[in-house]
């Protein structure tokens, strides 16, 4: 409960920052429809030339390709920020002022700084859900929205891991702008169904980086095709990832030694 | 309240050679040393009292405070505040204490300070009615005013510093670990942080440890001080004493009302400075009756007033000895 306010609070202050910069917003906003825009054009051109790739129809890797918008709206709406935040903290030191609050230290930056107008992607991306379906020619059924309702927590939850573990590194490194588009660039291979990749960069997508949970899987599960074996699976690693996030950020904590003074 | 028994913090650092080949040797091959920041520190403070942290840049004293704010792990040793280990971080301890650090802020940037002090009731978990009040009685106390409603990017720096400090007291903390806050404010700013500073443990009953290189914070705020130098504790006692025992001479300030030789007054004591119309002697504490005798019998003295040497030249002339004899310890 306290902690909910706690989540309110936090909110409160990131939605009248955001307020504040209503000319961001508005450029925001159209950057983004602009970025999905041209994010779909590599789908139309792969899938003029071949009505399937790995097994995926045009409406159904656009369902992928709604997860992605999502998912992405997530990253750069609630996670990143708030962690960019972090590395700030670590490099001038005013961490302190995180660590001296009687609130655990991984709950308080990971709230500390939200992008409430990147809830377009929200939008956008049901708008793509739409589109897909159309082009199926059916709506998902009810019992598989609940299941992508799972996968999409599985999925925030490992989104969220990964990024605690980078901005851990920070703690080692203090410049983690180099590893943040790192995540980035290979984040952005998650447009595509897991099947398109072969060999090692699937092994490295769905164990190391776990792009499929991320997309593929929500995107199977709406369209009614995840086995129920893979979604066990996928709840079990996203609880695993968080749990080693934990630890690592722990000791990572530990190893503070501020700056400056 | 505060018990610090054989404290040491070592810090493993990465030896970085000048010159391009050795730092390019570096990137593949590091050497590192231990430095100890704090090398066995034992000393015991009361509730309420107000102790001040002193000693030269590097000395150790920042780290003391954060290792007894908890921010800092100890190498070895026992720290006990408030009946808490403060390493542990429980909210317990957070909530009894609170720290301001003069060089770094906690503010919202661009929000305005109203934000931040909410944000803060939220985290400490402070009752809506025990808020308001608290808030009202720092307003009044700090002048806060029109200040809190301003984005804090747009205050000034003693502004900011006054709003730092009731952020950092919305949850009426008990111990107050206050490092270097006067740092860049101007004069009569800091005699409004130290007035406050003052004001706030004489209605609390808060403890209070300061660092400062500002000597008029100490002589305000702390009665006694803990002098670290290279991470070892080299005096724990009364400021009065310690400039005593440094600098046992007094300074006797002379102003005539027509200029006078120097001569006339090195009979009197060591002439600090002599200038026109005024002139400083250091003389030992036992003659100074028979010098302001003499002078007020044989100059034309218009005013006269005996100090004590200035704090920043004590300070100065202790450092300047515990650093003579280490070079003395190394040369044996």
């Amino acid at each position: 409960m306290r902690y909910l306010n706690l989540l309110g609070s936090q909110l409160r202050a990131s939605l009248l920052l955001a307020m504040q910069y209503r000319a961001d917003f508005l450029l925001d906003g159209l950057v983004e429809v602009l970025w999905m825009a041209t994010a779909i054009v590599p789908l139309f051109v792969v899938f003029q030339a071949r009505p399937t790739v790995a097994g995926w129809r045009f409406g159904e890797a656009l369902i992928v390709m709604g997860w992605f918008t999502f998912l992405q709206g997530v990253l750069e709406g609630a996670i990143n920020p708030s962690l960019a935040s972090v590395v700030e903290h670590i490099r001038k030191g005013t961490l302190d002022f995180v660590l001296i609050k009687p609130a655990d230290a991984q709950f308080l930056v990971s709230t500390a700084r939200f992008l409430p107008w990147r809830a377009i992607n929200v939008g956008t991306a049901m708008v793509i859900f739409a589109w897909g379906f159309r082009l199926l020619g059916r709506a998902p059924a009810r019992r598989d929205v609940a299941v992508a309702a799972v996968t999409t927590v599985v999925a925030v939850v490992v989104l969220y891991s990964l990024w605690i573990l980078t901005v851990s590194a920070a703690f080692y490194v203090v410049r983690i702008d180099n590893l943040s588009f790192f995540f980035n660039a290979i984040f952005d291979a998650a447009r595509w169904p897991i099947s398109v990749f072969r060999g090692a960069v699937r092994f490295v997508f769905t164990f190391v980086v776990p792009l499929a949970l991320m997309t593929t899987y929500p995107a199977q599960a709406l369209l009614g095709t995840l086995p129920a074996t893979t979604l066990l699976a996928a709840i079990a690693g996203a609880a695993l990832a968080f749990t080693v996030a934990r630890v690592v950020w722990n000791a990572s904590i530990a190893r503070y030694t501020s700056a400056g003074g | 309240m505060i018990r610090v028994r054989g404290l040491h913090k070592h810090y493993k650092v990465h030896e970085r050679p000048p010159g391009l080949a050795a730092a390019l040797r570096s990137v593949f091959r590091r050497r590192y040393k231990t430095i100890a920041a704090v090398d066995g520190i034992d000393f015991d403070i009361a509730d309420g009292e107000r102790v001040g942290f002193l000693g030269p840049n590097g000395a150790g004293k920042t780290t003391t405070l954060k290792v007894l704010a908890g921010l800092l792990h100890p190498t070895s040793g026992e720290v006990s505040v408030d009946g808490h280990e403060p390493r542990r971080r429980q909210d317990a301890f957070l909530k009894r204490i609170m720290l301001v650090l003069g060089q770094k802020q906690q503010l919202l940037w661009d929000l305005p300070p109203s934000e931040t002090f909410e944000l803060n009731r939220a985290v400490y978990d402070v009752p809506r009615v025990q808020y308001k009040e608290t808030l009202d009685e720092l307003t009044q106390l700090l002048q806060l005013g029109e200040l809190v409603g301003k984005p804090t990017r747009t205050l000034s720096l003693g502004e900011r510093m006054k709003c730092e400090l009731a952020a950092a007291l919305i949850h009426r903390p008990k111990v107050l670990f206050l490092d270097e806050p006067t740092i860049g404010l101007d004069v009569s700013m800091q005699a409004t942080v130290r007035d406050f500073v003052a004001r706030y443990n004489e209605r609390s009953g808060a403890t209070l440890i300061l660092t400062s290189h500002n000597m008029d914070d100490v002589a305000r705020l702390c009665p006694r001080v803990i002098v670290i130098d290279r991470g070892k504790l080299v005096y724990d006692g009364t400021l009065a004493e310690l400039v005593t025992r440094i600098r046992p001479d007094k300074r006797v300030v002379l102003r005539f009302s027509r200029s006078v030789d120097a001569a006339d007054l090195a009979a009197l004591g060591k002439v600090v400075r002599h200038d026109a119309g005024e002139s400083v002697l250091q003389v030992s504490k036992e003659a100074v009756n028979a010098v302001v005798s003499r002078a007020l019998a044989h100059l034309p003295v218009s005013d006269l007033t005996v100090e004590n040497p200035p704090l920043e030249e004590v300070m100065s002339e202790l450092f300047a000895r515990s650093q003579a004899r280490r070079v003395a310890e190394a040369a044996s």
